[in-house]
């Protein structure tokens, strides 16, 4: 039995930008990752936020980071109630913290691994898929460093 | 910080229940109202005493229609079914849970607005789906956790859970204990869903992963019921019926991370350390004094963050902690003595509420701690929100 989920009938939902997080999803568009960064403190947040988790400031300015970092916590999901996700079970979502973003955790899943492979403290990298026109997934593969 | 003047001066008096079910058979209300009625006849009230009343009317359940006395019971129905020719005050809270519609009954009876105050906790089981999530958007908060599969809170849960597990090495197999410790209490609870239903460890073992670590026996199961209590002055209490459970102190944290998460990662131990940091302050005990605990377990893992953040164990060590019969009946520190949600289905909170109430009173029957005084609850979700209570015997 094969341990590798099944994401070619999966239906993600289709994500809808605020006035927030519209700058986030443009850039993924282009395959690039940007994270919200507090100008006054330096810190990285995600999700995008009207204002900054750590020191309240409004200036905040999405930045590129790069989309390397490490397994922060995961679940393995079984369970068939998401119908949209019913193909891929069980699957592995994760969260992930950035080397350039400490403290901002962005949830995914892990690619082209059996989901076994999920572990906190593994390394990955960012893989983009394309939804449609108008929108591409950060998701995540193990680094090949 | 002093001890909290108004210690001891409000007290649970009656406590009441539905009859629970898997299923909604009944319309919802019905529930409630038998819960309310049930509390005020156990305090020997009439229903034209009450002069308060408050919930918390939330369904944690997605994609369902929210409809008045069918999914949930606001107090506005509840006003319409009871009719009270006395009442002063009401109120329904949007956050900290159930537990804060309890301390804001509380502030209530204080200030002197209200006598004899109900609080209720109605629970509806959808048909269909739990979390129901056909759609084919991902909006608000969801948008950077519905495209990667985050269906409901059981992962959001999961995750920290995940996290806990590794940073301290643990093995989930030995939360089996908690599950099968409370499943036992619960053979003493005729009240709670699973009564009558036993559960082993190897059936614990080999049950079916919902959102790994989580099997199916570390989630509590979704019914349809209501339970309420009766708040009022100590005072007045004394001249009712069962014997009072006075309120020692309470305290109460929200904290949430960023949205787009369910509870928190990064500190996970925030909101139940504030809020159980004011529950001993204001009351002048520590943890080590309390006879009996009743921690929120919707997730079995919220136990775990309750036990370590409330300050029962040091962090990390709360499944080492629950071993060896401390949670027994018996035990050093008998732990959701009425069988916890995982024993009496998705009621949340004030079923915590009530146990703590009920064991500080000497009314928890076949299931009554000896020699119980302090009597502990942490009535949510600790890495969401905390609601901390200490009830006690003897006022002081």
């Amino acid at each position: 039995m094969t341990t590798l989920s099944d994401w070619s009938k999966v239906t993600r939902p289709i994500p809808v930008p605020n006035e927030w997080t519209k700058p986030f999803w443009d850039a993924a568009k282009q395959q690039k990752l940007v994270m919200q960064r507090c100008q006054s403190c330096g810190q990285f947040q995600h999700p995008p936020y009207p204002t900054c988790t750590h020191c309240v400031s409004v200036d905040l300015k999405f930045e590129p980071v790069q989309g390397k970092g490490t397994i922060y916590a995961y679940t393995i999901m079984y369970h068939t109630g998401d119908k949209r996700f019913v193909a891929a079970v069980p699957y592995a979502s994760i969260i992930v913290e950035l080397d350039a973003a400490p403290g901002a955790l962005m949830a995914g899943n892990l690619l082209d691994v059996p989901y076994t492979e999920a572990k906190v403290g593994r390394r990955v990298e960012v893989a983009w898929q394309k939804l449609n026109d108008d929108f591409t997934l950060p998701l995540f593969r193990l680094a090949k460093e | 910080m002093a001890i909290w003047e108004n210690r001891c001066k409000v007290a649970i008096s009656g406590v009441g229940y539905s009859k629970a079910t898997r299923t909604a058979e009944r319309p919802l209300a019905a529930h409630a109202l038998d819960a309310v009625k049930d509390a005020v006849a156990d305090s020997g009230l009439k229903m034209e005493d009450i002069d308060g009343l408050a919930t918390y009317p939330e369904l944690p359940a997605t994609g369902h229609a929210e409809v008045d006395g069918i999914s949930i019971v606001s107090v506005n129905c509840m006003m319409a079914m009871l009719k009270l020719p006395n009442l002063a005050w009401h109120i329904q809270t949007g956050s900290v849970n159930i537990g804060g519609a309890v301390q804001q009954a509380v502030n209530a009876l204080l200030a002197g607005v209200c006598k004899y105050a109900v609080v209720w906790r109605a629970m509806h089981n959808p048909k269909g789906t739990y979390q129901n999530l056909p759609g084919q958007y991902a909006a608000g908060a969801s948008q950077f956790t519905g495209p990667f599969g985050f269906g409901g809170p059981g992962q959001g849960m999961a995750v920290a859970y995940t996290r806990w597990l590794e940073q301290h090495n643990k093995n989930r197999e030995m939360m089996a204990t908690l599950a099968v410790t409370q499943r036992k209490h619960t053979q003493h609870n005729p009240h709670a869903y699973f009564y009558g239903t036993p559960l082993t460890r190897q059936d614990y073992l080999d049950s079916r992963m919902v959102a790994y670590p989580f099997c199916l026996y570390d989630c509590d199961i979704p019914v349809q019921g209501a339970v309420a209590v009766v708040l009022t002055l100590a005072d007045r209490a004394r001249d009712l019926k069962p014997t009072p459970a006075y309120l020692a102190s309470y305290g109460q944290r929200l904290h949430f991370e960023v949205a787009g998460r369910i509870g928190s990662l990064s500190s996970y131990m925030l909101g139940g350390s504030s809020s159980a940091k004011l529950t001993w302050e204001r009351s002048g005990f520590t943890p080590k004094d309390v006879d009996v605990a009743q921690i929120y377990d919707g997730f079995s893992a919220s136990v775990i963050y309750g036990l370590e953040s409330y300050g029962f164990c040091k962090e990390g060590e709360a499944l080492d902690f629950i071993q060896d019969g401390r949670i027994e009946l018996d035990g050093e520190l008998p732990l959701n003595t009425f069988g916890g949600s995982l024993g009496t289905g998705r009621i949340h909170g004030l079923w915590h509420i009530i146990e703590g109430a009920l064991q500080a009173s000497g009314r928890a029957g076949s299931r009554q701690v000896k020699d119980v005084n302090v009597s502990f609850v942490g009535a949510s979700a600790p890495i969401v929100t905390g609601t901390t209570f200490i009830f006690v015997k003897e006022p002081y």
